[in-house]
Protein backbone atom coordinates (compact mmCIF):
# COMPACT_ATOMS: atom_id res chain seq x y z
CA UNK A 1 0.00 0.00 0.00
CA UNK A 2 1.15 3.49 -1.33
CA UNK A 3 1.61 5.95 1.66
CA UNK A 4 -0.94 8.10 -0.19
CA UNK A 5 -3.38 6.35 -1.74
CA UNK A 6 -6.53 5.88 -2.37
CA UNK A 7 -8.79 3.38 -0.07
CA UNK A 8 -12.06 2.29 -2.07
CA UNK A 9 -14.83 1.57 0.16
CA UNK A 10 -17.56 -0.59 -2.13
CA UNK A 11 -20.22 -0.55 0.58
CA UNK A 12 -20.40 3.30 0.59
CA UNK A 13 -20.69 3.68 -3.21
CA UNK A 14 -24.31 4.83 -4.25
CA UNK A 15 -23.37 4.52 -8.03
CA UNK A 16 -24.08 8.20 -8.80
CA UNK A 17 -21.14 8.44 -11.59
CA UNK A 18 -19.46 11.92 -10.24
CA UNK A 19 -16.25 10.42 -10.22
CA UNK A 20 -17.37 8.89 -13.64
CA UNK A 21 -17.71 12.90 -14.55
CA UNK A 22 -14.80 14.21 -13.02
CA UNK A 23 -12.92 11.73 -14.30
CA UNK A 24 -13.17 12.70 -17.89
CA UNK A 25 -12.40 16.07 -16.71
CA UNK A 26 -8.82 15.10 -16.06
CA UNK A 27 -6.52 17.14 -18.30
CA UNK A 28 -4.27 13.61 -19.55
CA UNK A 29 -7.20 12.12 -20.97
CA UNK A 30 -9.91 14.84 -21.76
CA UNK A 31 -13.56 13.28 -22.76
CA UNK A 32 -12.67 9.40 -21.46
CA UNK A 33 -13.05 8.44 -18.11
CA UNK A 34 -11.09 5.97 -16.85
CA UNK A 35 -12.71 5.12 -13.73
CA UNK A 36 -15.06 1.88 -14.11
CA UNK A 37 -18.22 1.69 -12.31
CA UNK A 38 -19.93 -1.58 -12.07
CA UNK A 39 -23.48 -2.23 -10.76
CA UNK A 40 -22.85 -5.59 -9.15
CA UNK A 41 -26.38 -7.22 -8.28
CA UNK A 42 -28.69 -5.09 -11.35
CA UNK A 43 -32.58 -6.21 -11.04
CA UNK A 44 -31.59 -7.46 -7.50
CA UNK A 45 -30.35 -4.13 -5.63
CA UNK A 46 -28.19 -0.36 -5.98
CA UNK A 47 -25.06 -2.68 -5.29
CA UNK A 48 -22.46 -0.89 -7.42
CA UNK A 49 -18.56 -0.73 -6.65
CA UNK A 50 -16.08 2.20 -8.24
CA UNK A 51 -12.63 0.21 -9.99
CA UNK A 52 -9.52 2.38 -10.25
CA UNK A 53 -5.91 0.64 -11.08
CA UNK A 54 -4.71 -0.78 -8.10
CA UNK A 55 -1.30 0.19 -8.76
CA UNK A 56 0.37 -3.36 -8.11
CA UNK A 57 3.04 -3.70 -6.04
CA UNK A 58 3.81 -7.39 -5.92
CA UNK A 59 4.02 -8.85 -8.37
CA UNK A 60 4.73 -5.08 -9.85
CA UNK A 61 2.25 -4.01 -12.48
CA UNK A 62 1.41 -7.14 -14.36
CA UNK A 63 0.37 -4.82 -17.04
CA UNK A 64 3.70 -2.86 -17.69
CA UNK A 65 5.02 -6.71 -17.25
CA UNK A 66 3.63 -7.59 -19.76
CA UNK A 67 3.53 -4.46 -22.54
CA UNK A 68 5.72 -5.78 -25.71
CA UNK A 69 6.59 -2.16 -25.89
CA UNK A 70 8.10 -1.25 -22.52
CA UNK A 71 5.40 1.57 -22.43
CA UNK A 72 4.22 1.33 -18.88
CA UNK A 73 6.62 3.33 -16.69
CA UNK A 74 6.15 2.37 -13.06
CA UNK A 75 7.84 5.53 -11.15
CA UNK A 76 9.76 5.38 -7.83
CA UNK A 77 6.16 6.16 -5.94
CA UNK A 78 4.84 3.36 -6.67
CA UNK A 79 2.37 5.13 -9.73
CA UNK A 80 2.07 2.88 -12.57
CA UNK A 81 1.20 5.35 -15.50
CA UNK A 82 -1.00 5.40 -18.48
CA UNK A 83 0.94 4.10 -21.55
CA UNK A 84 3.95 6.27 -23.49
CA UNK A 85 2.00 7.58 -26.98
CA UNK A 86 4.83 6.86 -28.54
CA UNK A 87 6.08 3.37 -27.39
CA UNK A 88 2.36 2.12 -26.60
CA UNK A 89 1.51 -0.54 -30.22
CA UNK A 90 -1.76 -0.88 -29.11
CA UNK A 91 -1.42 -4.92 -28.29
CA UNK A 92 -3.96 -4.68 -25.70
CA UNK A 93 -1.84 -7.48 -23.91
CA UNK A 94 -2.58 -4.90 -20.71
CA UNK A 95 -6.20 -4.86 -20.37
CA UNK A 96 -6.44 -8.66 -20.66
CA UNK A 97 -3.42 -9.11 -18.51
CA UNK A 98 -4.74 -6.97 -15.82
CA UNK A 99 -6.64 -8.58 -12.97
CA UNK A 100 -8.68 -6.36 -12.14
CA UNK A 101 -10.16 -5.27 -15.55
CA UNK A 102 -8.42 -1.68 -15.60
CA UNK A 103 -6.96 -0.17 -18.54
CA UNK A 104 -8.94 0.76 -21.53
CA UNK A 105 -7.67 0.79 -25.49
CA UNK A 106 -8.11 2.82 -28.31
CA UNK A 107 -7.68 0.61 -31.24
CA UNK A 108 -7.77 3.30 -33.81
CA UNK A 109 -5.62 5.32 -32.41
CA UNK A 110 -3.25 2.39 -31.23
CA UNK A 111 -3.15 3.64 -27.56
CA UNK A 112 -3.87 2.24 -24.09
CA UNK A 113 -5.31 4.77 -20.91
CA UNK A 114 -5.53 4.24 -17.60
CA UNK A 115 -6.23 5.51 -14.71
CA UNK A 116 -3.02 7.08 -13.72
CA UNK A 117 -3.93 7.90 -10.09
CA UNK A 118 -4.28 11.73 -11.62
CA UNK A 119 -0.53 12.22 -11.88
CA UNK A 120 -1.57 16.15 -12.68
CA UNK A 121 -3.02 16.75 -9.55
CA UNK A 122 -1.52 14.04 -6.99
CA UNK A 123 2.13 14.83 -8.23
CA UNK A 124 1.32 18.57 -6.95
CA UNK A 125 -0.32 17.43 -3.90
CA UNK A 126 -3.72 17.44 -4.76
CA UNK A 127 -6.27 14.43 -4.35
CA UNK A 128 -7.68 12.61 -7.63
CA UNK A 129 -10.74 13.82 -9.23
CA UNK A 130 -12.61 10.77 -8.78
CA UNK A 131 -11.84 11.24 -4.39
CA UNK A 132 -12.42 14.94 -4.79
CA UNK A 133 -16.16 14.33 -6.22
CA UNK A 134 -17.02 10.98 -4.37
CA UNK A 135 -20.04 12.39 -2.02
CA UNK A 136 -20.08 9.42 0.36
CA UNK A 137 -16.12 8.72 0.64
CA UNK A 138 -16.65 5.84 -1.35
CA UNK A 139 -13.74 7.32 -2.63
CA UNK A 140 -10.83 8.43 -0.63
CA UNK A 141 -7.52 9.50 -0.88
CA UNK A 142 -5.21 10.33 1.66
CA UNK A 143 -2.93 8.22 4.83
CA UNK A 144 -4.24 5.98 6.57
CA UNK A 145 -3.97 8.05 9.47
CA UNK A 146 -5.70 10.77 8.03
CA UNK A 147 -8.52 8.22 6.76
CA UNK A 148 -8.62 6.88 10.63
CA UNK A 149 -9.34 10.54 11.70
CA UNK A 150 -12.29 11.24 9.94
CA UNK A 151 -12.87 7.20 10.17
CA UNK A 152 -12.08 5.98 13.60
CA UNK A 153 -10.73 2.09 13.49
CA UNK A 154 -11.50 1.89 10.18
CA UNK A 155 -9.44 -1.53 8.55
CA UNK A 156 -8.08 -1.59 4.91
CA UNK A 157 -6.16 -4.49 3.16
CA UNK A 158 -4.43 -4.36 -0.30
CA UNK A 159 -3.47 -7.80 -0.58
CA UNK A 160 -5.78 -9.92 -3.25
CA UNK A 161 -6.24 -13.85 -3.72
CA UNK A 162 -6.64 -14.70 -7.58
CA UNK A 163 -7.14 -18.13 -7.35
CA UNK A 164 -3.82 -18.79 -5.17
CA UNK A 165 -1.73 -15.57 -7.03
CA UNK A 166 -1.25 -13.12 -4.19
CA UNK A 167 -1.07 -9.76 -5.53
CA UNK A 168 -0.44 -6.89 -2.71
CA UNK A 169 -1.44 -3.69 -4.55
CA UNK A 170 -1.06 -0.18 -3.68
CA UNK A 171 -4.66 1.40 -3.67
CA UNK A 172 -6.61 -0.41 -0.49
CA UNK A 173 -10.13 -1.44 0.13
CA UNK A 174 -12.20 -0.90 3.13
CA UNK A 175 -12.91 -4.38 5.36
CA UNK A 176 -15.04 -4.79 8.13
CA UNK A 177 -13.54 -4.46 11.47
CA UNK A 178 -12.59 -7.88 12.89
CA UNK A 179 -11.78 -9.24 9.34
CA UNK A 180 -8.02 -10.28 10.02
CA UNK A 181 -6.40 -7.65 8.21
CA UNK A 182 -3.51 -9.77 6.53
CA UNK A 183 -6.43 -12.22 5.23
CA UNK A 184 -6.71 -11.36 1.10
CA UNK A 185 -9.56 -9.97 -0.57
CA UNK A 186 -11.12 -12.21 -2.58
CA UNK A 187 -10.09 -11.48 -6.29
CA UNK A 188 -13.57 -12.91 -8.08
CA UNK A 189 -11.57 -16.14 -9.69
CA UNK A 190 -12.44 -19.79 -8.54
CA UNK A 191 -14.59 -20.69 -6.29
CA UNK A 192 -15.61 -17.24 -5.19
CA UNK A 193 -16.73 -16.80 -9.03
CA UNK A 194 -20.31 -16.01 -10.27
CA UNK A 195 -21.69 -16.15 -13.67
CA UNK A 196 -23.21 -12.63 -14.07
CA UNK A 197 -26.31 -11.56 -14.68
CA UNK A 198 -27.55 -8.68 -16.87
CA UNK A 199 -25.67 -6.46 -18.81
CA UNK A 200 -23.96 -3.74 -17.80
CA UNK A 201 -24.34 -0.39 -17.49
CA UNK A 202 -28.10 0.80 -17.04
CA UNK A 203 -29.95 2.97 -19.09
CA UNK A 204 -27.97 5.43 -21.43
CA UNK A 205 -25.42 6.40 -19.41
CA UNK A 206 -21.90 6.19 -21.23
CA UNK A 207 -20.23 2.94 -21.14
CA UNK A 208 -17.82 2.72 -19.00
CA UNK A 209 -17.42 -0.27 -18.51
CA UNK A 210 -16.50 -0.64 -21.70
CA UNK A 211 -12.29 -1.42 -22.32
CA UNK A 212 -12.16 -1.25 -25.72
CA UNK A 213 -13.01 2.60 -27.44
CA UNK A 214 -13.35 2.49 -30.78
CA UNK A 215 -14.66 -0.84 -33.10
CA UNK A 216 -13.88 -3.74 -31.07
CA UNK A 217 -11.60 -6.58 -33.04
CA UNK B 1 26.35 -10.20 -23.22
CA UNK B 2 24.02 -11.41 -26.42
CA UNK B 3 22.85 -7.30 -27.10
CA UNK B 4 26.92 -6.37 -27.17
CA UNK B 5 27.84 -9.08 -29.52
CA UNK B 6 24.71 -8.67 -32.14
CA UNK B 7 25.80 -4.82 -31.57
CA UNK B 8 29.32 -5.14 -32.57
CA UNK B 9 28.72 -7.59 -35.36
CA UNK B 10 26.41 -4.65 -36.66
CA UNK B 11 28.80 -2.21 -36.36
CA UNK B 12 31.34 -4.15 -38.05
CA UNK B 13 29.18 -4.97 -41.08
CA UNK B 14 28.41 -1.20 -41.35
CA UNK B 15 32.26 -0.91 -41.13
CA UNK B 16 32.81 -3.30 -43.92
CA UNK B 17 29.64 -1.46 -46.18
CA UNK B 18 30.85 1.90 -45.28
CA UNK B 19 34.87 0.79 -47.12
CA UNK B 20 33.37 -1.22 -50.09
CA UNK B 21 30.53 1.05 -51.00
CA UNK B 22 32.73 4.01 -50.66
CA UNK B 23 35.49 1.89 -52.74
CA UNK B 24 38.02 1.26 -50.77
CA UNK B 25 37.25 4.48 -48.91
CA UNK B 26 38.19 6.15 -52.24
CA UNK B 27 35.09 8.20 -51.88
CA UNK B 28 35.38 8.66 -47.98
CA UNK B 29 35.48 12.59 -47.51
CA UNK B 30 37.59 12.52 -44.34
CA UNK B 31 35.63 16.33 -43.56
CA UNK B 32 32.80 14.31 -42.47
CA UNK B 33 34.25 11.16 -40.98
CA UNK B 34 32.76 12.26 -37.15
CA UNK B 35 29.28 11.75 -38.95
CA UNK B 36 30.67 7.83 -40.23
CA UNK B 37 32.10 7.46 -36.78
CA UNK B 38 28.94 8.27 -34.87
CA UNK B 39 26.83 6.40 -37.43
CA UNK B 40 28.72 3.47 -36.49
CA UNK B 41 28.03 3.88 -32.94
CA UNK B 42 24.24 4.45 -34.00
CA UNK B 43 24.06 0.71 -35.33
CA UNK B 44 26.11 -0.76 -32.41
CA UNK B 45 23.23 0.97 -30.41
CA UNK B 46 20.34 0.19 -31.71
CA UNK B 47 21.28 -3.34 -32.23
CA UNK B 48 22.36 -3.56 -28.69
CA UNK B 49 19.38 -2.04 -27.51
CA UNK B 50 16.90 -4.20 -29.82
CA UNK B 51 18.43 -7.38 -28.66
CA UNK B 52 18.11 -6.55 -25.08
CA UNK B 53 14.27 -5.29 -25.41
CA UNK B 54 13.33 -8.21 -27.52
CA UNK B 55 15.01 -10.34 -25.03
CA UNK B 56 11.90 -9.65 -22.47
CA UNK B 57 9.04 -12.28 -22.95
CA UNK B 58 6.34 -10.00 -24.22
CA UNK B 59 8.57 -8.20 -27.01
CA UNK B 60 10.41 -11.52 -27.83
CA UNK B 61 6.87 -13.76 -28.36
CA UNK B 62 5.82 -10.88 -30.33
CA UNK B 63 9.01 -10.77 -32.31
CA UNK B 64 8.50 -14.43 -33.26
CA UNK B 65 5.02 -14.11 -33.89
CA UNK B 66 5.23 -11.03 -35.93
CA UNK B 67 8.01 -12.25 -38.34
CA UNK B 68 6.18 -14.95 -38.38
CA UNK B 69 3.20 -13.68 -39.97
CA UNK B 70 5.07 -10.96 -42.36
CA UNK B 71 7.13 -13.87 -43.64
CA UNK B 72 4.46 -16.33 -44.14
CA UNK B 73 3.83 -18.02 -47.18
CA UNK B 74 0.27 -18.87 -46.44
CA UNK B 75 -0.12 -14.85 -45.55
CA UNK B 76 1.38 -13.60 -48.39
CA UNK B 77 -0.68 -15.72 -51.09
CA UNK B 78 -4.38 -15.27 -48.77
CA UNK B 79 -3.65 -11.70 -48.56
CA UNK B 80 -0.75 -10.67 -50.45
CA UNK B 81 -1.42 -6.53 -50.18
CA UNK B 82 -1.68 -6.68 -46.27
CA UNK B 83 1.90 -6.64 -45.43
CA UNK B 84 2.75 -3.62 -47.69
CA UNK B 85 -0.32 -1.50 -47.73
CA UNK B 86 0.16 -1.77 -43.88
CA UNK B 87 3.86 -0.54 -44.00
CA UNK B 88 2.18 2.51 -46.19
CA UNK B 89 -0.75 3.13 -43.92
CA UNK B 90 0.98 2.81 -40.41
CA UNK B 91 4.46 3.19 -40.60
CA UNK B 92 4.65 5.95 -43.72
CA UNK B 93 1.27 7.90 -43.08
CA UNK B 94 0.70 6.82 -39.99
CA UNK B 95 -3.08 7.11 -40.15
CA UNK B 96 -3.57 6.26 -36.36
CA UNK B 97 -2.13 9.49 -35.27
CA UNK B 98 -4.97 11.37 -37.19
CA UNK B 99 -7.18 9.44 -34.45
CA UNK B 100 -5.70 10.99 -31.26
CA UNK B 101 -5.48 14.61 -32.78
CA UNK B 102 -5.13 16.10 -37.13
CA UNK B 103 -2.33 18.27 -35.92
CA UNK B 104 -0.22 15.83 -34.45
CA UNK B 105 -0.54 13.52 -36.92
CA UNK B 106 0.22 16.47 -39.22
CA UNK B 107 3.23 17.92 -36.99
CA UNK B 108 4.51 13.88 -36.79
CA UNK B 109 4.42 13.63 -40.54
CA UNK B 110 6.55 16.75 -40.71
CA UNK B 111 9.18 15.04 -38.57
CA UNK B 112 9.33 11.76 -40.20
CA UNK B 113 9.61 12.94 -44.04
CA UNK B 114 12.46 15.54 -42.62
CA UNK B 115 14.47 13.35 -40.84
CA UNK B 116 13.82 10.52 -43.49
CA UNK B 117 14.82 12.76 -46.96
CA UNK B 118 17.74 14.16 -44.15
CA UNK B 119 18.86 10.78 -43.58
CA UNK B 120 18.80 9.29 -47.11
CA UNK B 121 21.11 12.26 -48.18
CA UNK B 122 23.37 12.30 -45.38
CA UNK B 123 23.83 8.75 -44.51
CA UNK B 124 25.15 7.71 -47.75
CA UNK B 125 27.44 11.03 -48.62
CA UNK B 126 28.88 10.46 -45.25
CA UNK B 127 29.80 7.00 -46.12
CA UNK B 128 31.05 7.99 -48.99
CA UNK B 129 28.35 6.18 -51.08
CA UNK B 130 27.25 9.16 -52.96
CA UNK B 131 29.53 11.82 -55.26
CA UNK B 132 29.14 14.22 -57.59
CA UNK B 133 31.46 14.66 -59.96
CA UNK B 134 31.47 17.81 -62.11
CA UNK B 135 31.20 16.86 -65.91
CA UNK B 136 33.42 19.85 -67.59
CA UNK B 137 35.36 22.29 -65.10
CA UNK B 138 32.84 24.09 -62.16
CA UNK B 139 29.36 22.68 -63.94
CA UNK B 140 26.83 23.20 -63.99
CA UNK B 141 27.04 20.02 -65.25
CA UNK B 142 27.14 17.22 -62.61
CA UNK B 143 26.75 13.52 -62.39
CA UNK B 144 25.59 11.80 -59.13
CA UNK B 145 27.43 8.27 -58.22
CA UNK B 146 26.43 5.85 -56.21
CA UNK B 147 29.11 3.16 -55.50
CA UNK B 148 31.19 4.87 -57.88
CA UNK B 149 27.99 4.17 -60.54
CA UNK B 150 27.00 7.23 -62.38
CA UNK B 151 23.66 7.07 -62.09
CA UNK B 152 21.64 10.56 -62.51
CA UNK B 153 23.37 13.16 -64.56
CA UNK B 154 21.66 17.24 -63.64
CA UNK B 155 22.36 20.46 -64.17
CA UNK B 156 22.88 22.25 -61.14
CA UNK B 157 20.90 25.14 -61.91
CA UNK B 158 17.63 22.94 -62.51
CA UNK B 159 15.30 21.88 -60.38
CA UNK B 160 16.23 18.43 -59.72
CA UNK B 161 19.55 20.21 -58.91
CA UNK B 162 18.35 22.72 -56.51
CA UNK B 163 15.85 19.94 -54.74
CA UNK B 164 19.30 17.45 -54.62
CA UNK B 165 21.71 20.52 -53.42
CA UNK B 166 19.08 22.00 -51.11
CA UNK B 167 16.69 18.90 -49.59
CA UNK B 168 18.63 19.02 -46.22
CA UNK B 169 17.31 22.76 -46.08
CA UNK B 170 13.72 21.33 -47.13
CA UNK B 171 14.18 19.01 -44.76
CA UNK B 172 15.28 21.13 -42.07
CA UNK B 173 11.89 23.40 -42.67
CA UNK B 174 9.89 20.55 -42.30
CA UNK B 175 11.31 19.20 -39.07
CA UNK B 176 11.42 22.81 -37.35
CA UNK B 177 7.43 23.25 -38.06
CA UNK B 178 7.01 19.87 -36.91
CA UNK B 179 9.23 20.07 -33.72
CA UNK B 180 8.05 23.45 -32.47
CA UNK B 181 4.41 22.19 -32.50
CA UNK B 182 5.20 19.70 -30.13
CA UNK B 183 7.49 21.96 -28.18
CA UNK B 184 4.69 24.14 -27.70
CA UNK B 185 2.43 21.05 -26.99
CA UNK B 186 4.69 19.84 -24.03
CA UNK B 187 4.51 23.40 -22.51
CA UNK B 188 0.75 24.29 -23.21
CA UNK B 189 -1.30 20.97 -23.11
CA UNK B 190 -0.95 18.92 -19.72
CA UNK B 191 -2.38 15.77 -21.57
CA UNK B 192 1.40 16.36 -22.85
CA UNK B 193 3.24 17.58 -19.80
CA UNK B 194 2.09 15.51 -17.59
CA UNK B 195 4.48 13.11 -15.85
CA UNK B 196 6.94 14.33 -18.73
CA UNK B 197 10.51 13.93 -17.90
CA UNK B 198 13.48 16.59 -19.57
CA UNK B 199 15.69 13.45 -21.07
CA UNK B 200 13.18 11.71 -22.34
CA UNK B 201 10.35 13.97 -23.52
CA UNK B 202 12.02 17.58 -24.87
CA UNK B 203 15.38 16.67 -25.28
CA UNK B 204 14.42 15.06 -28.43
CA UNK B 205 12.77 18.00 -29.38
CA UNK B 206 15.60 20.21 -28.86
CA UNK B 207 18.04 18.29 -30.57
CA UNK B 208 15.45 18.02 -33.51
CA UNK B 209 15.32 22.23 -33.32
CA UNK B 210 19.03 22.51 -32.80
CA UNK B 211 20.27 20.42 -35.53
CA UNK B 212 17.52 21.87 -38.71
CA UNK B 213 18.75 25.64 -36.98
CA UNK B 214 22.14 24.87 -37.67
CA UNK B 215 22.46 23.31 -40.23
CA UNK B 216 19.79 25.91 -41.97
CA UNK B 217 22.21 29.03 -40.72
CA UNK B 218 25.20 26.84 -42.63
CA UNK B 219 23.41 27.22 -45.77
CA UNK B 220 22.83 31.07 -44.78
CA UNK B 221 25.96 31.09 -43.99
CA UNK B 222 27.53 30.19 -47.72
CA UNK B 223 24.53 32.29 -49.21
CA UNK B 224 24.11 35.43 -47.64
CA UNK B 225 27.42 35.83 -45.61
CA UNK B 226 30.52 34.71 -47.48
CA UNK B 227 30.90 31.80 -45.53
CA UNK B 228 31.25 34.24 -42.71
CA UNK B 229 31.00 31.81 -39.21
CA UNK B 230 30.98 28.86 -41.56
CA UNK B 231 33.33 26.93 -39.57
CA UNK B 232 31.81 27.65 -36.12
CA UNK B 233 28.52 26.74 -37.60
CA UNK B 234 30.08 23.52 -38.98
CA UNK B 235 31.64 22.55 -35.42
CA UNK B 236 28.04 23.02 -33.67
CA UNK B 237 26.08 21.07 -36.25
CA UNK B 238 28.30 18.49 -36.23
CA UNK B 239 28.38 18.55 -32.10
CA UNK B 240 24.59 18.46 -32.17
CA UNK B 241 24.11 15.96 -34.88
CA UNK B 242 26.64 13.39 -33.31
CA UNK B 243 25.67 14.01 -29.63
CA UNK B 244 21.83 12.94 -30.95
CA UNK B 245 22.69 10.08 -32.73
CA UNK B 246 24.68 8.32 -29.55
CA UNK B 247 21.18 9.23 -27.88
CA UNK B 248 18.62 8.04 -30.27
CA UNK B 249 18.96 4.12 -29.51
CA UNK B 250 18.20 5.14 -25.85
CA UNK B 251 15.44 7.55 -25.79
CA UNK B 252 12.01 8.56 -27.04
CA UNK B 253 13.64 8.23 -30.72
CA UNK B 254 14.19 4.59 -30.30
CA UNK B 255 10.53 4.37 -30.94
CA UNK B 256 11.74 4.48 -34.41
CA UNK B 257 13.44 0.95 -34.18
CA UNK B 258 10.31 -0.35 -32.18
CA UNK B 259 7.37 0.88 -33.59
CA UNK B 260 7.36 -1.54 -36.63
CA UNK B 261 6.33 -4.09 -34.12
CA UNK B 262 2.86 -2.86 -34.61
CA UNK B 263 2.86 -4.08 -38.27
CA UNK B 264 3.77 -7.60 -36.85
CA UNK B 265 1.52 -7.50 -33.76
CA UNK B 266 -1.88 -6.65 -36.54
CA UNK B 267 -0.63 -9.26 -38.83
CA UNK B 268 -0.07 -11.90 -36.07
CA UNK B 269 -3.52 -10.84 -34.22
CA UNK B 270 -5.54 -10.32 -37.05
CA UNK B 271 -4.25 -12.66 -40.20
CA UNK B 272 -3.36 -15.86 -38.07
CA UNK B 273 -6.58 -17.67 -37.58
CA UNK B 274 -10.24 -16.37 -38.08
CA UNK B 275 -11.02 -17.32 -34.82
CA UNK B 276 -12.37 -15.29 -31.68
CA UNK B 277 -12.08 -15.76 -27.60
CA UNK B 278 -14.90 -15.54 -25.83
CA UNK B 279 -15.26 -14.39 -22.08
CA UNK B 280 -16.02 -17.61 -20.05
CA UNK B 281 -18.02 -15.41 -18.08
CA UNK B 282 -20.65 -13.48 -20.38
CA UNK B 283 -19.41 -15.12 -24.14
CA UNK B 284 -18.33 -11.30 -25.11
CA UNK B 285 -15.90 -11.35 -27.78
CA UNK B 286 -12.27 -10.74 -26.15
CA UNK B 287 -9.59 -10.95 -28.89
CA UNK B 288 -8.36 -13.08 -31.55
CA UNK B 289 -7.47 -17.23 -30.05
CA UNK B 290 -4.04 -16.86 -31.10
CA UNK B 291 -3.61 -13.67 -29.51
CA UNK B 292 -5.19 -14.35 -25.99
CA UNK B 293 -3.07 -17.91 -25.97
CA UNK B 294 0.41 -15.97 -27.08
CA UNK B 295 -0.80 -13.72 -24.22
CA UNK B 296 -1.29 -16.29 -21.25
CA UNK B 297 2.25 -17.79 -22.72
CA UNK B 298 3.42 -14.54 -21.97
CA UNK B 299 2.00 -13.97 -18.47
CA UNK B 300 3.30 -17.74 -17.76
CA UNK B 301 6.96 -16.74 -18.75
CA UNK B 302 6.59 -13.82 -16.22
CA UNK B 303 4.99 -16.33 -13.42
CA UNK B 304 1.97 -14.51 -13.78
CA UNK B 305 0.11 -17.36 -12.60
CA UNK B 306 -3.42 -15.99 -13.03
CA UNK B 307 -3.23 -16.53 -16.67
CA UNK B 308 -6.14 -18.19 -17.00
CA UNK B 309 -7.84 -14.66 -15.92
CA UNK B 310 -6.98 -13.51 -19.40
CA UNK B 311 -9.95 -15.41 -20.76
CA UNK B 312 -12.58 -13.83 -18.65
CA UNK B 313 -13.10 -9.83 -20.04
CA UNK B 314 -12.12 -7.14 -18.12
CA UNK B 315 -15.72 -6.33 -16.76
CA UNK B 316 -16.53 -9.77 -15.87
CA UNK B 317 -13.12 -9.67 -13.62
CA UNK B 318 -14.78 -6.59 -11.87
CA UNK B 319 -18.08 -7.61 -11.96
CA UNK B 320 -16.60 -11.23 -10.25
CA UNK B 321 -14.33 -9.41 -7.56
CA UNK B 322 -17.12 -6.77 -6.46
CA UNK B 323 -19.52 -9.91 -6.35
CA UNK B 324 -16.58 -11.70 -3.91
CA UNK B 325 -16.34 -8.52 -1.76
CA UNK B 326 -20.07 -8.03 -1.66
CA UNK B 327 -20.85 -12.19 -0.63
CA UNK B 328 -18.12 -12.44 1.63
CA UNK B 329 -16.35 -9.45 2.96
CA UNK B 330 -18.91 -7.10 3.83
CA UNK B 331 -22.69 -9.10 2.90
CA UNK B 332 -24.64 -7.85 1.13
CA UNK B 333 -23.55 -4.09 1.45
C1 LIG C 1 12.40 9.43 -38.76
C2 LIG C 1 11.67 8.86 -37.98
C3 LIG C 1 10.94 9.45 -36.79
C4 LIG C 1 11.24 10.52 -36.00
C5 LIG C 1 12.42 11.44 -36.08
C6 LIG C 1 10.21 10.62 -34.99
C7 LIG C 1 10.17 11.58 -34.01
C8 LIG C 1 9.19 11.68 -33.03
C9 LIG C 1 9.19 12.63 -31.96
C10 LIG C 1 10.23 13.68 -31.71
C11 LIG C 1 8.09 12.41 -31.21
C12 LIG C 1 7.71 13.13 -29.92
C13 LIG C 1 6.58 14.07 -30.06
C14 LIG C 1 6.21 14.63 -28.72
O1 LIG C 1 7.00 15.41 -28.14
O2 LIG C 1 5.14 14.30 -28.20
C15 LIG C 1 7.38 11.32 -31.81
C16 LIG C 1 6.20 10.80 -31.36
C17 LIG C 1 5.57 9.71 -31.91
N1 LIG C 1 6.03 8.93 -32.96
FE1 LIG C 1 7.65 9.29 -34.08
N2 LIG C 1 9.30 9.61 -35.20
C18 LIG C 1 9.72 8.87 -36.29
C19 LIG C 1 9.11 7.77 -36.83
C20 LIG C 1 7.96 7.22 -36.36
C21 LIG C 1 7.28 6.08 -36.94
C22 LIG C 1 7.74 5.30 -38.16
C23 LIG C 1 6.17 5.86 -36.16
C24 LIG C 1 5.11 4.80 -36.29
C25 LIG C 1 4.52 4.40 -37.23
C26 LIG C 1 6.15 6.85 -35.12
C27 LIG C 1 5.19 6.95 -34.16
C28 LIG C 1 5.11 7.94 -33.18
C29 LIG C 1 4.03 8.07 -32.24
C30 LIG C 1 2.82 7.14 -32.14
C31 LIG C 1 4.30 9.18 -31.44
C32 LIG C 1 3.42 9.75 -30.32
C33 LIG C 1 2.69 10.93 -30.93
C34 LIG C 1 1.52 11.43 -30.11
O3 LIG C 1 0.70 10.63 -29.66
O4 LIG C 1 1.41 12.65 -29.95
N3 LIG C 1 7.25 7.65 -35.25
N4 LIG C 1 8.08 10.89 -32.93
S1 LIG D 1 -4.55 -2.85 -11.48
FE1 LIG D 1 -4.17 -3.47 -13.61
S2 LIG D 1 -3.60 -1.60 -14.64
FE2 LIG D 1 -3.35 -1.21 -12.44
S3 LIG D 1 -1.19 -1.75 -11.99
FE3 LIG D 1 -2.41 -3.59 -11.62
S4 LIG D 1 -2.28 -4.69 -13.56
FE4 LIG D 1 -1.69 -2.59 -14.01
S1 LIG E 1 -1.60 -1.88 -25.44
FE1 LIG E 1 0.20 -0.54 -25.35
S2 LIG E 1 0.64 -0.32 -23.16
FE2 LIG E 1 -0.74 -2.07 -23.38
S3 LIG E 1 0.62 -3.83 -23.51
FE3 LIG E 1 0.22 -3.22 -25.62
S4 LIG E 1 1.87 -1.82 -26.16
FE4 LIG E 1 1.89 -2.02 -23.92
Amino acid sequence: MMGRTIVIDPGRCIGCQACVSACRECDSHRGKSMIHLDYLDQGGSVASSPTVCMHCEDPVAPCAQVCPAEAILVTPDGVVHDADKSRCIGCGNCVNACPMGVPKIDLAAKLQFKCNLCYDRTSYGLAPMCATVCPTGSIFYGTLEELRTERPGVEVASTFDFDGSIISTGVAMVVPRGRPVDEPLPGGAGEHARVTGSPQPAGHLEPSADNVLGDPL
Amino acid sequence: MRPVLVGVVTALVLCAAIYLGSRELHNFDSALAPYAIASVFLAFGIAYRYTAWISSPGARRLFKKGWGAALSWRNLRRAPTALPRMIATYLGFQKFLGARSRARWAAHQLIFWGCLLAAAITFPLTWGWFTFTANTGAGPQYTMNIWGLPVVEFNALSLLGWVLFHGLDIAAVLVIAGATYFLIRRMRDREASTGQRFGYDLVPLLALIIISVTGLLLTFSSVALHGGGYEFLAVLHMAAVVLTLLYLPFGKFFHIAQRPAAVGMQLFKYTEHGEIRHCRNCGEPIDTTAYVDNLRATMRDLKLDFDGLAEVCPRCKRLRRGQAYRSTVKPGF
